[in-house]
């Protein structure tokens, strides 16, 4: 879409009214809704079954509908540190509590997988407003350190003491049942939707996906999700404008909680178990790597960043060779980013972008970048 | 509880909680006095631990070193634990320079998330190169059973204290009081001190606080690298146990109050009492008790138990 408008520019003065188009629907509620849903429709094709494309992936439609699930994951996270400034280490307790929660609900008193995964989400949401209660005291690296020690807590709480809820190790199995009693999840479609979408479950997640998408631009969008903007950039400074700080944090977390909480509850759906290692703190580093490597603050950024963690761990690691090294490519480019990048890759992207429409302004830089580099070789 | 089964519980708890102090002290100093937050002292504690391994021992090891046969010196037991935090020192250096510097300006989150980067490559690096499996370090004869004095044997009422774990106490004693001398008597630990309280200030004044601050990273790094010695001695050795010891090391840092040394020797004995009480107690609740002491600490004292802002308190 972009290389269009690209193209289009360099025909002549006609192209700034198109650049001036382009950034005003680009920004809008609902391009950006719409290029979700457009998103879902084409990401399991494009990743596993288009001619060419899929090739180059070597993707599979599994681990498409991982990604969308773990996309929202990363998109609640982003909400808590990309908007609100808050580095929360111990996401997976979200995670992990939903998805145990959905699991025991399924189990012990109802098996519905819609109601499933909004007890899943209640969960998380209650569990977040206990936690905030002891964490919103603290702030930075204090936040970030007890919120790890609090999932931390609750991994070892899930494993040994509460084993015979939890089943330790071995974790919970989930028969699965039809959506309201009649949509079967795994029925599979033939034809073009069988060719785009494989099977309802795919289309159960990429719903709540574009809901998640929605929700989260409706609040960046809206003047309180600016307050949480705020926040990020000055605390003091929002507390002397007379606004309860406190109060947008607890909603932020709470928001971010929720958000979290539907990606465990759907995990539970989608693999149909819930296990401890949801809980350990590995889930809650892999969530922060996605996000920053992703860009933190941006909507397409964590969903990037998932793609690209899960292309790596899926992908790369069936690689001969290559693949015993993925985790550590991963983590040596995440530790990259955050040291010179801090923009992530989407932010690699719209800069490059932005920098494509001046060519002329691009190469005299790249030649000054060039000039630079060959004197200061010979002279030192 | 008899006499020995009470200093049997002691020594277990003063043991764990030693290990972690010898990690901990390291991170306090460093977040204390120049304000970075450091999860890559964990990669510290985990080069350690092989080190000495590589030094005390020669093992088959998986990943990369698998076809290579026995891999290490064999020394033995004291020279690793001797020479380990030597090399540890010199890493430590090398990460203060090149790590740990160009981040002292920035945001402290950054900072946690670089680090976090630089350990999980590191974990990632020793699985890749030594295997994914364990190893346990060897453990010569004298360290076995309850402690043996040469004159008087074993002395009474220590029958159920290993040796490993009298050995682990009495170094982490000597090395705490030494820091805190350090702090008190030397004229580096008192320009650490100044430049905690004001680093311009004490630059103006003639003092280069670039020296000790280097110098303070280091011997917190070696305290580290010893821990991983001792430690890999009292569990397994895996390429995870970077992450394993830093989590609950800075959960104490962060309960004894951050730019307090006394607040993270009083939090470390609090962690080694509760990790004994529970494995006394409710063995389950062993590895959770940790967290529910730091939740319970931080949810009474938000600040930590000495919320100080001056090192070496």
């Amino acid at each position: 879409m972009s290389m269009d408008t690209i193209r289009n520019s360099f025909d002549g003065d006609s192209s700034v009214l198109s650049w001036e188009t382009w950034n005003r629907i680009k920004h809008t509620e609902r391009f950006v809704v719409l290029s979700s849903v457009l998103f879902v429709l084409l990401f399991s094709y494009a990743f596993g079954r288009a001619p060419v494309v899929s090739d180059v992936f070597q993707g599979y439609h599994g681990l498409a509908m991982t990604i969308l699930i773990w996309s929202i994951f990363a998109l609640g996270f982003n909400l808590l540190l990309g908007q609100t400034g808050l580095l929360s280490f111990g996401h997976a307790m979200f995670f992990g509590t939903a998805s145990y929660a959905a699991a025991l609900f399924a189990i012990h008193v109802y098996n519905e997988p819609l109601v499933v995964v909004l007890v899943g989400m209640l969960a998380a949401v209650a569990l977040g407003v206990v936690s905030a209660l002891l964490l919103l005291r603290l702030h930075t690296v204090y936040f970030s350190i007890v919120a790890l020690a609090i999932a931390q807590f609750l991994y070892f709480l899930a494993r040994e003491p509460l084993v015979e809820i939890t089943k330790g190790i071995n974790g919970l199995d989930i028969p699965r049942v039809p959506l309201l009693g009649i949509v079967d999840l795994n029925h599979e479609y033939s034809g073009l939707v069988g060719t785009l979408l494989v099977n309802n479950l795919y289309i159960f997640i990429g719903i709540f996906f574009v809901a998640v998408v929605a929700l989260i631009t409706r609040i960046r969008k809206s003047p309180y999700g600016l307050i949480f903007k705020s926040i990020r950039e000055n605390e003091t400074r929002t507390a002397f404008m007379g606004l309860d700080v406190w109060r947008y944090k607890f909603a932020a977390f709470l928001l971010s909680a929720a958000i979290v909480g539907l990606a465990g509850g759907l995990m539970a759906v989608n693999t149909q178990f819930a296990g401890v290692e949801r809980l350990y703190w590995s889930v809650s580093g892999d969530i922060v790597v996605m996000t920053v490597l992703g860009g933190l603050g941006t909507l397409a950024g964590p969903v990037i960043g998932t793609f690209v963690f899960f292309y790596f761990k899926g992908i790369v690691n069936g690689f001969p060779t290559l693949g015993n090294y993925w985790l550590l490519l991963l983590s040596l480019s995440f530790t990259a980013v955050v040291w010179a990048y801090p923009d992530g890759i989407w932010g690699m992207l719209t800069d490059f972008t932005a920098a494509l429409r001046d060519p002329k302004e691009l190469l005299t830089k790249t030649r000054q970048r060039i000039a630079d580099l060959v004197p200061n070789g010979g002279d030192r | 509880m008899s006499i020995d089964g009470i200093v049997g519980f002691l020594f277990i708890a003063l043991s764990v909680a030693s290990l972690y102090l010898l990690v901990a002290v390291g991170l306090s100093i460093v977040f204390g006095s120049l304000k970075y937050v450091n999860m890559a002292h964990g990669v510290l504690y985990l080069a350690g631990a092989y080190i000495g391994l590589l030094i005390a021992s020669s093992n088959q090891y998986g990943g990369l070193l698998g076809e290579a046969g026995q891999v290490g010196l064999g020394w033995g037991f004291i020279p690793a634990l001797v020479l380990t935090p030597v090399v540890i020192f010199v890493l430590g250096i090398v990460m203060e320079r090149f790590i740990a510097k160009p981040f002292y300006e920035r945001d402290l989150l950054d900072q946690l998330l670089v680090t976090f980067g630089i350990l999980i490559a590191a974990q990632e690096l020793v699985a890749i190169v030594f295997g994914r499996t364990g190893t346990i370090y060897p453990r010569p004869e004298w360290l076995t059973g309850a402690i043996s004095l040469p004159v008087i044997g074993t002395p009474p009422g220590m029958s159920a204290a290993s040796t490993i774990r009298v050995l682990v106490v009495v170094l982490t004693l000597l090395l705490i009081l030494a820091i805190f001398a350090f702090f008190k008597y030397s004229d580096y630990g008192l320009a650490v001190r100044a430049g905690t309280e004001d680093s311009e200030m004490a630059q103006m004044l003639g003092i280069r606080v670039g020296r000790p601050f280097l110098l303070i990273f280091a011997v917190g790094a070696a305290y580290a690298g010893l821990a991983g010695v001792l430690g890999g001695s009292l569990f397994n050795v895996t390429s995870g146990i970077g992450m394993e010891i830093i989590i609950p090391s800075l959960v104490i840092v962060i309960m004894g109050g951050v730019g307090s040394l006394r607040g993270t020797v009083i939090g470390a004995l609090l962690a080694g009492l509760f990790f004994a009480t529970a494995t006394e107690l409710v063995p389950s609740m062993t590895r959770a008790s940790i967290y529910l002491l730091a939740i319970v600490v931080l949810t009474l004292r938000p600040n930590g138990i000495y919320p100080s802002t001056e090192i070496g308190q």
